[in-house]
C-alpha cells in the first residue's frame, strides 16, 4: 500500500517489540506443537497494529506472550523498553478479550473499578476514574446495573472501559467485537477509534475479519499457520475514520491486498472465509 | 394476578388433600394409632401450643448452631482444599465416606461422651451432617474459575489471596448456597432424630416419642407438624439469605 504518514510514526521508545520470538506448546512431549516460529514485531507508540490470520496462526498466543500470560521458549518481548513480565507487573497495558469477562457478582462500576482497586487507588477516586471511563464508551447511565442485566455489545463496552480504566500506553485485545452482530461491531468498532485517538494509546488487536483489520489499522500484520509467523504486513493509510471510508476505493483496495496476502501466506490450504 | 396464579393451585391441592384425609379417617373408621384425623391433630396442636414452641425453639437452636458450625467448617475445609491439589483429591472420598457412615447412629456414643444434661451432642451430630453438602459444593465452587477471569486476574499480577478474596470467593458464592439449601433442611432433621436416641429431651424429637409412647397418637402428631414447620422455616429463611448475599441473581431459584 501507499507509504503512511502521520498518526503512529514510531518514536524511539517502541509501544511493543518482538524478536525472534518462538512459542512451542508441550515440548519435549509426543504432543508438541511450535505455535510461533521466530516471529518478529514492533508497534510504535500509538499506532494501531492487526493480527490477522487463519485460526491456529498463533494470533492469539503471539498476544498473550506480549501481555505475559505466557512465557516465550526463545526470544525476547518487550513493552514501553522493558521486559514483558515488568510490564505485566506494572499493570502497563489494559487488555480484553473475546468474551467480556465481567465479573457477574460486581456492578458495572465496580469492574471497571477493579483494576484500580488492584492499584491501590482509593476509593473516590476510582469512582470517578470508573465513572469517566463509562462516559466514554456511552454507559455512564448503566453504573449500577449487574452486567447479566445488559447485552452482549454493552458488557464489551464495559469490558473496552475497564482496559481503559488504568490509562495504559498500550491496548490489547483478542477478537473483543467477535461475538457481536455486524452493525454493533461497526459502532463500537468507530467507538474504539475514537478512544485511541483521545487516549493515544497504541493497540494490538487480534482479528480474523478482513475488514475489521483494515478498517481500524495503520499496519496489519498477516500470518500464516504450522508453524505460526508473520508472512506479510501491509500499511493501511486511509486517513480519518468516518462512515463514507467503508466506500472508499482505498479501503477496497486494502481489503484486496490483504486478502491475496492471506491466500499467498496459506497456500495450498484454501482461503479464509 | 401472576401471584395469585401461582399461589392458587398447590393451596387448593393442599386443602383437599386435607379434607380427603379427614373424610378417609372419619369415614374409614381408622383407628387413631395407624393415622389420626387432621382435626384430632389441629385440636393437640391449639392445646399444646406452648410446649410445641418451647421444643420447636429447643431444636432449633440445636439445628441453627449444628447448621452455622458445620458450615463454617465446611467452606473452611473446602477453601484449604481447593488450594492444596494433593489434599482436594483426599478430602473428595473421605468426605463421602464420611457422608456414608450412619452419623445418626453416633448419637448414642456421643450423649455417653457428654453430661445428659449437655445439648452438645445433638449439635456435634447436625454438624458433622451439614459439612458434607456445604463441603462439596463449595470445593466445585472454587475449583470453576472462568479462564478469561483468571487471565485478567494475571494481566492485573493479582496474587493468590487477592484472586482468591475478589474472583474464587465471589465466584463459588452460588455453589455455596446449593450446600446450604441442601444443609439447612438436614440440619433440622438431624437435630430432631438425634433426641431418640438419648441425651437432653428437651426438644421435638423427645417430644413425638413420648408421646407415642403413651399411645397419645394426635398429640405425636402435633409435634411432627411443628418439625415440619421448623424445616420449612429454615429452608425458607436460607433462600431468603441466599437472595440478600446475591443480589446480582434476579431469580430465587437458579
Amino acid at each position: 500500500m501507499s507509504d503512511r504518514v502521520g498518526a503512529g510514526v514510531p518514536g524511539p521508545k517502541r509501544a511493543v517489540s518482538v524478536s525472534g520470538v518462538t512459542k512451542v506448546f508441550n515440548q519435549g512431549r509426543p504432543d508438541e506443537v511450535t505455535a510461533l516460529s521466530d516471529v518478529d514485531l514492533s508497534v510504535g507508540d500509538g499506532e494501531f497494529v492487526s493480527l490477522i490470520g487463519p485460526s491456529g496462526c498463533g494470533k492469539s498466543t503471539l498476544l498473550r506472550l506480549i501481555a505475559d500470560l505466557i512465557p516465550p521458549t526463545r526470544g525476547t518481548v518487550t513493552v514501553a523498553g522493558e521486559p514483558a513480565e515488568t510490564a505485566r507487573r506494572k499493570q502497563g497495558y489494559g487488555i480484553a478479550f473475546q468474551q467480556a469477562g465481567l465479573f457477574e457478582w460486581r456492578t458495572v462500576l465496580r469492574n471497571v473499578e477493579l483494576p484500580l482497586e488492584l492499584r491501590g487507588m482509593s476509593r473516590s477516586d476510582r469512582r470517578d476514574r470508573a465513572r469517566q471511563m463509562l462516559t466514554l464508551v456511552g454507559l455512564e447511565d448503566f453504573t449500577s446495573h449487574y452486567p447479566g442485566q445488559l447485552s452482549g455489545g454493552m458488557q464489551q463496552r464495559v469490558a473496552i472501559a475497564r482496559a481503559l480504566a488504568v490509562s495504559p500506553p498500550l491496548l490489547l485485545m483478542d477478537e473483543p467485537f467477535g461475538a457481536l452482530d455486524e452493525m454493533t461491531r461497526e459502532r463500537l468498532q468507530a467507538e474504539l477509534l475514537g478512544i485511541c485517538a483521545k487516549t493515544g494509546a497504541a493497540t494490538v488487536f487480534v482479528t480474523h475479519s478482513i475488514s475489521e483489520a483494515v478498517f481500524l489499522s495503520n499496519r496489519v500484520m498477516v500470518m500464516s499457520p504450522r508453524p505460526g509467523r508473520i508472512t506479510a504486513e501491509i500499511r493501511v493509510d486511509l486517513g480519518e475514520r468516518t462512515e463514507a471510508t467503508r466506500q472508499a476505493d482505498s479501503y477496497f483496495e486494502a481489503i484486496t491486498s490483504v486478502r491475496r496476502a492471506l491466500r499467498s501466506g496459506n497456500t495450498p490450504a484454501p482461503a479464509a472465509p | 394476578m401472576k401471584w395469585v396464579k401461582s399461589i392458587l393451585p398447590p393451596v387448593v391441592v393442599g386443602i383437599m388433600a386435607l379434607v380427603g384425609w379427614e373424610l378417609t379417617v372419619t369415614l374409614g373408621r381408622i383407628a387413631p394409632y395407624i393415622l389420626p384425623a387432621p382435626s384430632a391433630i389441629w385440636a393437640e396442636l391449639v392445646a399444646q401450643r406452648a410446649n410445641v414452641w418451647a421444643a420447636a425453639v429447643a431444636s432449633g437452636e440445636n439445628a441453627l448452631i449444628g447448621l452455622i458450625a458445620g458450615s463454617a467448617i465446611g467452606v473452611v475445609v473446602a477453601m484449604v482444599a481447593s488450594r492444596v491439589r494433593l489434599l482436594s483429591e483426599i478430602s473428595v472420598p473421605f468426605a463421602a465416606v464420611l457422608n456414608a457412615l450412619p452419623i445418626i447412629a453416633l448419637a448414642p456414643i456421643l450423649n455417653n461422651m457428654f453430661e445428659s444434661t449437655s445439648s452438645v451432642p445433638r449439635r456435634i451430630v447436625t454438624a458433622i451432617i451439614v459439612f458434607f453438602p456445604v463441603f462439596i459444593n463449595t470445593l466445585r465452587g472454587l475449583r470453576e474459575v472462568d479462564p478469561v477471569h483468571r487471565e485478567l486476574m494475571a494481566s492485573y499480577a493479582a496474587g493468590t489471596w487477592t484472586f482468591a478474596r475478589k474472583v474464587r470467593l465471589p465466584g463459588a458464592l452460588g455453589f455455596v448456597f446449593t450446600g446450604l439449601r441442601q444443609a439447612s433442611s438436614l440440619a433440622v432433621i438431624a437435630a430432631v432424630v438425634a433426641e431418640y436416641f438419648g441425651g437432653l429431651q428437651d426438644g421435638l424429637g423427645a417430644r413425638i416419642t413420648s408421646a407415642a409412647a403413651f399411645t397419645a397418637y394426635p398429640r405425636a402428631w402435633a409435634f411432627v407438624v411443628g418439625a415440619c414447620v421448623l424445616g420449612l422455616v429454615f429452608y425458607l429463611t436460607t433462600l431468603i439469605v441466599e437472595r440478600l448475599a446475591m443480589p446480582w441473581k434476579s431469580r430465587l431459584i437458579t
